[in-house]
C-alpha cells in the first residue's frame, strides 16, 4: 500500500498489516447508550462482533452460555452502569459456564467504574479481567491484540484514520475517509481539531466479505445497481464464488467491474446504517466537505467509477470535494459533488476565477459540469451553498434526492442506472453528459 | 485440492450439559459416540453458600452432588451441621449445572438428550467440557464449504460421471445412512429429498447458493455453517454452482465406494477410512474443469476445527473474475 499526504507530495511506500481477526462478544447494560458505546468500541477497533448480550436479555442462563460458547470470543467487552451490576455478574457466570474450557481463554475488557469493576473482576475468574477508564484505551487494547504485537507494520484501519486526519488538517474542514477492501469496509470521520469517529466493519467487503454484504444488505439491493438484468440465483452464485478467490488487483472485465461497484455501494450503505445504529454521526459523514475514497473502489480504472460508487453508497448531502487514493498510487482529486434536492427546476450558480456560469438543475438530474480549479457554488431555492475544488471530472450535480430511491421495475430502473453510469463515464463507450 | 492420506485431527465442539465424554487416549472409530449430554432449559438459581452460612470456597467442599450430575427434586445438594442441620435441596428434577463465584447453584431441567459422534478413526487427543479432539489417519479431501451437522456413512456413487448432476430420482430410502457423491452439482430438491430419505450426507463439486438458502435459510454464507440440529449435510468440494469434479478427485471417490467415510463440516473435510491405494490421484494437482459460472480451484479457507500438521496451501488457478453472461445477463454495452 502507498500513503500520500496530498496530490503534490511524494508517495511513500508503507508496509501495512491487516491484523488478525479478533472475535469480540459484547456484553452491555440495559440502556441504549450502553449498547451503542460498546458497539462503538468494537467498530472502532476493527474487531468482528460475534455475540451481543444485553443485561436484560430475554435468553435464559443456559442459552446465554451456549451463545457465548458457540461464539468462541477472543475478548468479551463489558460496559454498564451500577444498576446493571447484578445482571452483568450473572452474564459473567454464563461466560464461565460457556467458555470456561475454551483454549485460549477469552479475555474480559471492562469499561466500567471502579466499584463495578471490583465486583465483576471477582466473578470473571478464571478469565483475565482488565478495567479501562476510557473508551480509547479499550480500542487501543483491542488493536494491540489484533496486531499481535507487530508494531512495525501499522494496521490498515489505523492508516485510514491517519489519512482522514491528515485530510482534515490540510483542508481545515471535516473529512471522511471511506475504505472498502476484500474483507472490510471502513468509515472514518475526522474533524479539524483531531477528533475522529471511526467504524471498521469486518467481514464486509468485495471479496471474502462479499457474501456478508449479500446477507446483510440483501441480494436485491446489490442487484439493483447493475445496469443489466440478471436473475437472483446467477448473481448469488457469483457472489459466493467471489469469496473463494484471491483477487489480484482491480477487476478488468466490465461485468466484473460493475459487479464490484454494486457490492461496494451496498457495503458502504450498510456500513452507514450500522454506524448510525451505533450512534455515530452519520449526518456529519454525509455532509463532510472533503471525502477520501480508498481501497478497491479507488483502484477502479476510471475516476468516474470511484465517484459513482461513493455518491450512490454514501449519498452525500452537501458540497464535497472528493479524492481517491488507490493502494498502489498517489491521492488525486477527482471531482466535486453538489447534492441538491430541488422540488422544482432550480438554477446553480458556479463561480470560478475565470468567471461565473449558471446551469439549470432539474429534479432527478445527475451529471457532470466540466469545471476546473476552485469553485464556489450556490443553488437557488435549495439552500445549498459551498466551496470546493473540482478535479479531473469537474463538478457532479446530483439532484436525485435523498434518500436515493431506485425504481422497482427493471424496465425503469435499468435505464436510470445506465444513465447514471454513462453520466460519469463509468461504462465503456459512454462519454460525459451534463 | 487433492486426496491425501495423512494424520488429521478433528475438533468436536460440545454443547452445554455434557454428561460423559471419551477420555484422552481412548481409541475411537468414526461414528462412535464420544460425548453425550442433556439439553437444558431455563436454569433456576438456588442460594447455596449464603443459605448454609459458608464462604463460597467452603461451600464447594460441602457439596454432596458433583456439578454436572442429574438430580431429582428435594435431593440434598449440600448440608452442614448435625443437630441443627441446614441444607440446600434441589427444587426441581434436572441437572446441577453450575456453581457461581458466590456459592449459588444453577439447576436446569432436562428437556432432551444429545450425543456427539467421532468423525475420525483414531485417538482422543483432547477432551474437556467444550471440545473432544480426535486424531487419526485417513484419506482426506479438503472441500470449499460444508453445511449442516457432521455425517458418517458409507461412500456411495450417485452419478455415472464427474460431470453429471445428481438427479432426485436416484435418491431413495435404500440409500439411508450413506454419504452420496453427487457429481458436478446437487440441487435443493436433491438435498431435501436425500434428507427425507435418511441419507447421511451429500458430496458434490458445487451446490447452487440459492438452493442452500432454501434449505439453510437466507443467512447462509459461503464460509459454510456447522450445526447440531436435524438438517441435511452437504459438502461442496470446489465451490458454488456447478463444478465438474476433476478425474483425479472423482476416480478415487468411485474406487472408494463402500468405504466408511465422514464429513466434518467445521473444517469442510471428507475423511475416508480405507487402506485402498489411490496414490495415483494423490500425485500432482488435478486438472480443473469449469462449467458455466462455476468456480475454478480455490485456496483453502482458514478453518477452525480440524488441522493438519503441515500447511496445505494451494494457489488459485484463477485470479480475475471471468464472467460469461447468459442470455439475460449481458451488460448494456454488450447488448
Amino acid at each position: 500500500m502507498t500513503v500520500s499526504t496530498g496530490i503534490d507530495a511524494p508517495v511513500e511506500e508503507t508496509r501495512v498489516a491487516l491484523g488478525r481477526s479478533l472475535r469480540v462478544a459484547l456484553v452491555h447494560g440495559r440502556e441504549e447508550a450502553s449498547r451503542r458505546a460498546v458497539t462503538n468500541l468494537a467498530l472502532a477497533s476493527g474487531a468482528e462482533i460475534v455475540a451481543r448480550i444485553r443485561a436484560s436479555d430475554p435468553r435464559s442462563f443456559v442459552e446465554a452460555a451456549q451463545a457465548l460458547r458457540d461464539a468462541r470470543p477472543d475478548v468479551v467487552v463489558i460496559q454498564g452502569g451500577t444498576k446493571d451490576e447484578v445482571a452483568l455478574a450473572e452474564l459473567l457466570e454464563a461466560l464461565r459456564l460457556g467458555c470456561g474450557a475454551q483454549r485460549p481463554m477469552p479475555r474480559v475488557f471492562g469499561l466500567v467504574d471502579t466499584r463495578v469493576a471490583a465486583s465483576l473482576r471477582l466473578r470473571a475468574s478464571p478469565f483475565e479481567f482488565e478495567r479501562f477508564a476510557a473508551a480509547s484505551e479499550v480500542v487501543d487494547g483491542l488493536r494491540r491484540l489484533r496486531s499481535g504485537g507487530d508494531s512495525d507494520a501499522p494496521l490498515r484501519d489505523a492508516l485510514i484514520e491517519d489519512g482522514a486526519r491528515a485530510l482534515a488538517e490540510t483542508t481545515a474542514t471535516a473529512a471522511l475517509a471511506v475504505d472498502v477492501t476484500e474483507r472490510s469496509t471502513s468509515l472514518v470521520l475526522a474533524r479539524p481539531d483531531g477528533r475522529i469517529d471511526a467504524a471498521h466493519f469486518i467481514p464486509l467487503g468485495l471479496g471474502m466479505g462479499a457474501d456478508h454484504v449479500v446477507v446483510r444488505a440483501s441480494l436485491d439491493n446489490v442487484r439493483r445497481w447493475l445496469p443489466w438484468p440478471i436473475d437472483a440465483p446467477a448473481l448469488l452464485e457469483r457472489m459466493f464464488n467471489r469469496t473463494r478467490r484471491t483477487v489480484e488487483g482491480p477487476a478488468t472485465t466490465e461485468a466484473a467491474v460493475l459487479l464490484e461497484m454494486a457490492l461496494a455501494r451496498e457495503a458502504i450503505a450498510h456500513a452507514l446504517r450500522d454506524a448510525a445504529d451505533a450512534g455515530l454521526d452519520v449526518a456529519a459523514m454525509r455532509s463532510a466537505p472533503s471525502i477520501l475514497i480508498t481501497g478497491q473502489p479507488a483502484s477502479l480504472r476510471r475516476a468516474g467509477q470511484s465517484l459513482l460508487v461513493l455518491v450512490d453508497g454514501l449519498e452525500p448531502n452537501a458540497v464535497s470535494t472528493v479524492f481517491r487514493e488507490p493502494d498502489e498510487g498517489r491521492a488525486e482529486r477527482i471531482g466535486m459533488v453538489v447534492a441538491v434536492a430541488p422540488r422544482r427546476p432550480a438554477k446553480i450558480r458556479i463561480v470560478r476565477a475565470s468567471g461565473r456560469s449558471v446551469a439549470r438543475v432539474d429534479p432527478g438530474s445527475f451529471g457532470l459540469v466540466a469545471v476546473d480549479g476552485d469553485v464556489e457554488v450556490a443553488v437557488s431555492g435549495a439552500g445549498v451553498r459551498g466551496h470546493g475544488r473540482s478535479g479531473e471530472l469537474g463538478v457532479l450535480i446530483d439532484a436525485r434526492g435523498r434518500p436515493l430511491s431506485l425504481p422497482e421495475r427493471d424496465g425503469e430502473r435499468i435505464p436510470a442506472v445506465t444513465r447514471w453510469h454513462a453520466a460519469l463515464q463509468a461504462i465503456a463507450g459512454h462519454r460525459s453528459s451534463t | 485440492m487433492t486426496w491425501r492420506r495423512e494424520r488429521w485431527s478433528a475438533d468436536h465442539p460440545l454443547p452445554i450439559g455434557v454428561t460423559k465424554r471419551a477420555q484422552v487416549g481412548d481409541l475411537v472409530r468414526a461414528g462412535d459416540i464420544i460425548a453425550a449430554g442433556a439439553t437444558l432449559a431455563g436454569a433456576l438459581r438456588v442460594p447455596g453458600a449464603r443459605r448454609l452460612g459458608l464462604s463460597p470456597a467452603d461451600f464447594e467442599r460441602e457439596l454432596r452432588v458433583r456439578v454436572g450430575s442429574d438430580v431429582v427434586a428435594k435431593t440434598v445438594l449440600a448440608r452442614v451441621g448435625r443437630r441443627f442441620a441446614r441444607s440446600v435441596t434441589s427444587p426441581i428434577d434436572g441437572r446441577l449445572l453450575h456453581v457461581t463465584v458466590d456459592g449459588d447453584l444453577y439447576i436446569a431441567p432436562i428437556v432432551d438428550r444429545w450425543t456427539v459422534r467421532a468423525t475420525l478413526d483414531g485417538v482422543v487427543a483432547r477432551s474437556d467440557d467444550a471440545v473432544v479432539e480426535v486424531e487419526g489417519e485417513a484419506w482426506c479431501l479438503q472441500g470449499a464449504a460444508a453445511f449442516g451437522p457432521d455425517a458418517i456413512g458409507e461412500i456411495t456413487l450417485g452419478v455415472d460421471g464427474p460431470d453429471s448432476d445428481l438427479a432426485p430420482s436416484r435418491i431413495d430410502v435404500r440409500l439411508a445412512g450413506r454419504i452420496i457423491v453427487g457429481g458436478a452439482r446437487v440441487s435443493a430438491e436433491v438435498i431435501t429429498r436425500a434428507h427425507a430419505c435418511g441419507v447421511a450426507g451429500l458430496v458434490a463439486g458445487g451446490v447452487p447458493p440459492a438452493g442452500l438458502r432454501v434449505v439453510y435459510g437466507d443467512t447462509v454464507t459461503a464460509s459454510g455453517s456447522s450445526s447440531r440440529d436435524d438438517r441435511p449435510t452437504v459438502l461442496c468440494l470446489m465451490g458454488f454452482g456447478s463444478a465438474v469434479l476433476p478425474r483425479a478427485i472423482f476416480e478415487p471417490l468411485a474406487a472408494l465406494g463402500g468405504a466408511r467415510a465422514a464429513i466434518h463440516t467445521a473444517s469442510a473435510r471428507l475423511f475416508v477410512f480405507s487402506t485402498a491405494d489411490i496414490a495415483r490421484a494423490e500425485a500432482g494437482s488435478p486438472d480443473v474443469a469449469v462449467s458455466g459460472e462455476g468456480p475454478a480451484a480455490y485456496a483453502p479457507a482458514d478453518r477452525g476445527g480440524a488441522d493438519i500438521d503441515e500447511a496445505d496451501s494451494e494457489q488459485p488457478a484463477q485470479s480475475e473474475e471471468e464472467l460469461s453472461p447468459s442470455a439475460n445477463d449481458r451488460s448494456s454495452s454488450e447488448r
